[in-house]
């Protein structure tokens, strides 16, 4: 008796504590824009960049917008595979591993839809807190720290560059890391975690304005030549009613309107331009002579 | 008559021999480990740790930042509690299915013994496959599928110790007495009926003691899965270590630290008094505080999935399923050509002496806390040093990795004294407690007869506590090799740096073959400790 009262019991109380869990997400909101950026930055740096962007977008298309952070990049791609996201930001590597991986499947393949005009030419700065490095030839020896192994401007590009100067990473670095973000990267090279470093032009220049980094001690010591780099891309099945009204929206961003100009010195835009999905054939070509695409 | 002589060691020279040979063996194994500790003393390395230690004070306590402390060590208990939950519901019916006491075709020949045969063989293979892959792995894959948060962490941990409580619970069952369930089950009962009348009222106790002290476990293992962004503690450190920002490292690693030590506490507790409340009544049943324990139990539980919104629903559409078929079905086709298999084995033999070299240097320190810790050398210095190996077995081997990683720099070294400083913890606390059951006769005898301290020790104490103390190091190294797997997530070297980086770059194939590695190191690690353990009992 006891048992069997138990067991009811147990069994009650589980089911119990099932139900909401199963039935949260089945109320899939129709009206909800779910966005995501990839975590080359810290998450709530992130959050806070994409607030008031997110309050526009949803104006402008009369949509509830959802950004939900993420930790790991390639959790971006396999959430717009798994039609868990409907916009991301996603740089250039990540963009055409999201068109790989979407290519063919139910999802449709991933859109670039915009990028500021400053991705169309994209640089990555080279740094280093030790007074003996001066060029490539230096880095020999050294220990290396690059942004996530899924990075444009923090690994795949700055990887590219090297070899062409006859430098390969896994062969001629003491130690390569992986510090997971550009300003990370910073924090590695500035306590000398690493020798050097590389991050993305965009990202250096804001820790220099706003002081976030010592540049008597931490300076560039290389540059690379430009490259296309970020997008605002969407999932391939989106609504093109969507699509459209989202690119609009992107496009009509005026720095004149001083409203505009708060969300665009948030995303380091100057303006947006539309992009098209060949622009990232140079990357996709760049990472398989790196050997980072199969 | 040389003087001397008596005074000589007599088993110095064989004792010697031993280090010698010891030595010639583990050179190679230092070496791959990269193994410098003139790393450590490094200028500029001190610096960097100096300085990151120092920013350690003041912890953060700034108010924003409590909240997300407070949220994340709520998602870290919540992410334990519905884990095991799920752990549970999967290794209830797998361990009733693959336990030798409920199984028919035991009892002697009869129709369709073959395909239970099989069954069986096939279920104790899923729970090889389920707890030989590291929940960290499951996570990071689970992270992928899921996307983002903790309905990765639940999951991982809900495979993995669903694996391990199933086979905890068959080998439970199958050590009490098996006689009630037979006689049931030859009378003509159910399996079920077996279990519930004749296994449950034995083992209920020693079930439920397991299960609270696996759920301590899961509470440091949810902590580590945050690394890889599944929600809780974890992510929250992984981010203030990566931006090496001290004041909230501490911060974190103070709420941590309380954290464990509150699970152990009250898992300590709840098992006391399971033992207690089994030695009081012997009878079936739940009784009336029983049953308010229950309900409050289904309570947390239930508090903890709301609290987690995990949306498994999106799991249950077949379109997802078939997208999470894909995803896992690519890891199925490893890459075998030889120059991958090469850089594999390469990670496998890094993680081998990375494991090796971190448990040898535990039995080491370990030894040395062990003894104040004993008691032996006064109060004062027991008491602060059973202080110390709480603390370094408190902090997880991969949080410290992202601090050894500093110290020494990233690489195999850091690896090595992460799991290094964990372990000492739990073998200091193991070689105490040896010491302090070691019968005293042997130890006093040569003492009165007039031999000094060392000797007394070398032959009156070491040859009593050796075998046991062995047998504790073998099975910590076990763990390590598993720990030494993952290290390299956070750059500590091993095959959790390929993994990482394959993962990364969506080189299925690839990671594939290291997940395959592991899996092979683990279940190399499980044999081969069950024989040496069985080796030692016999000698």
């Amino acid at each position: 008796m006891n048992h069997t009262l138990r067991r009811l019991a147990l069994k009650g109380a589980l089911l119990f504590a099932l139900a909401p869990a199963l039935a949260g997400n089945l109320s899939a909101q129709e009206n909800t824009l779910r966005v995501s950026a990839i975590p080359d930055e810290a998450p709530t740096e992130l959050q806070r960049k994409f607030a008031p962007l997110g309050k526009y977008l949803e104006k402008e298309t009369g949509m509830k917008v959802v950004f939900t952070p993420v930790s790991d990049y390639a959790a971006v791609v396999e959430s717009l595979a798994t039609k868990k996201l409907d916009l991301a930001w996603l740089g250039g590597f990540t963009y055409v591993q999201a068109k790989i991986r979407t290519q063919g499947t139910t999802a449709g393949t991933a859109i670039p839809i915009v990028q500021r005009e400053e991705d169309a030419k994209f640089t990555s700065k080279f740094i280093t807190a030790d007074p003996t490095i001066k060029s490539f030839a230096d880095l020999k020896g050294r220990s290396f720290a690059f942004g996530s192994p899924s990075s444009t401007s923090g690994h795949l590009m700055p990887r590219y560059f090297l070899q062409q100067a006859n430098l390969s990473p896994d062969r001629d670095f003491r130690n390569v890391a992986f510090s997971g973000a550009h300003d990370a990267t910073v924090a590695f090279v500035a306590a000398g975690k690493a020798d050097a470093g590389v991050l993305n032009a965009s990202v250096w220049d804001k820790l220099v304005e706003t002081k976030k980094v010592d540049t008597d001690k931490v300076r560039v010591f290389a540059t690379t030549p430009p490259y296309f780099d970020y997008n605002w891309t969407v999932r391939g099945d989106l609504d093109p009613v969507i699509v459209k009204k989202l690119t609009d929206a992107f496009l009509k961003l005026d720095p004149k309107n001083p409203e505009h100009a708060e969300i665009m010195a948030l995303q380091r835009a100057s303006k947006f331009i539309p992009s098209k999905k060949e622009n990232y054939d140079g990357i996709e070509q760049a990472a398989k002579a790196a050997g980072l695409l199969k | 008559m040389n003087a001397g002589l008596p005074l000589r060691d007599p088993a110095a020279r064989g004792r010697a021999t031993a280090l010698i040979v010891a030595l010639v063996v583990l050179w190679p194994l230092l070496v791959v480990a990269e193994f410098k500790p003139a790393a450590l003393f490094d200028a500029q390395n001190l610096r960097v740790t100096g300085n990151f230690l120092a920013a350690f004070l003041p912890p953060e306590a700034g108010r924003e930042f409590l909240g997300f402390l407070a949220r994340a060590t709520l998602e870290t208990l919540a992410i334990a509690t519905a884990g095991i939950t799920l752990a549970l519901l999967l290794a209830v019916p797998l361990a009733l299915l693959t336990t030798r006491v409920l199984a028919v075709a035991e009892i002697g020949p009869g129709p369709g013994q073959g395909r239970a045969a099989i069954l069986h063989h096939g279920l104790r293979v899923l729970l090889t496959v389920l707890r030989g892959i590291p929940e960290l792995v499951w996570a990071l894959l689970f992270v992928r599928v899921f996307g983002l948060g903790p309905a990765a962490g639940v999951l991982a941990l809900g495979l993995t110790y669903g694996g391990m409580l199933a086979k905890v619970y068959a080998e439970i069952l199958e050590s009490g007495d098996t006689k009630p369930a037979r006689a049931i089950l030859e009378a003509g009962g159910g399996r079920l009926q077996a279990f519930l009348y004749g296994l449950l009222p034995g083992n209920a106790q020693e079930l439920t003691s397991y299960t609270v002290y696996r759920w301590e476990c899961a509470v440091r293992a949810s902590v580590v899965m945050g690394f890889v962004g599944a929600g809780g503690l974890g992510q929250l450190m992984d981010q203030a270590m990566k931006m090496l920002n001290g004041g909230e490292a501490s911060t974190i690693l103070l709420a941590f630290l309380a954290l464990v030590l509150a699970a152990d506490a009250f898992s300590g507790l709840l098992r006391r008094q399971l033992a207690a409340a089994g030695l009081r009544h012997r009878h079936a049943g739940v009784g009336p505080a029983g049953g308010g324990v229950i309900a409050a139990l289904a309570a947390v539980v239930l508090a903890s999935f709301l609290f987690l919104d995990l949306g498994f629903a999106a799991l249950l559409t077949r379109e997802s399923a078939q997208l999470i078929g894909e995803f896992l079905g690519a890891f199925l086709t490893p890459d075998l050509t030889p120059v991958w298999l090469g850089k594999v084995a390469y990670g496998m033999l890094e993680t081998l002496a990375i494991s090796a070299i971190g448990t040898l240097l535990a039995v080491a320190a370990g030894f040395a806390c062990a003894l104040p810790a004993s008691g032996r050398l006064g109060r004062y210095a027991g008491q602060s040093s059973r202080f110390v190996l709480n603390a370094l077995r408190s902090v997880p081997e991969l949080v410290w990795a992202t601090l050894t990683a500093l110290s020494v720099g990233l690489g195999p070294f850091a690896g090595v004294l992460a799991l290094a400083l964990h372990t000492t913890g739990v073998l200091g606390r193991l070689f105490a407690e040896t010491l302090e059951n070691a019968p005293p006769a042997p130890h006093d005898a040569l003492r009165d007869a007039g031999a000094r301290p060392l000797a007394v020790f070398l032959y009156g104490t070491l040859p009593e506590i050796a075998p046991q103390c062995a047998a504790y190091a073998l099975y910590r190294w076990e763990m390590s090799i598993r720990m030494a797997a993952i290290l390299g997530f956070v750059g500590a070297g091993g095959l959790g740096q390929l993994l990482y980086f394959e993962l990364s770059l969506f080189h299925h194939a690839q990671a594939g073959t290291v997940i395959a590695a592991m899996l092979l190191l683990s279940l190399l690690a499980d044999a081969a400790s069950a024989r040496l353990r069985r080796g030692m009992a016999a000698g």
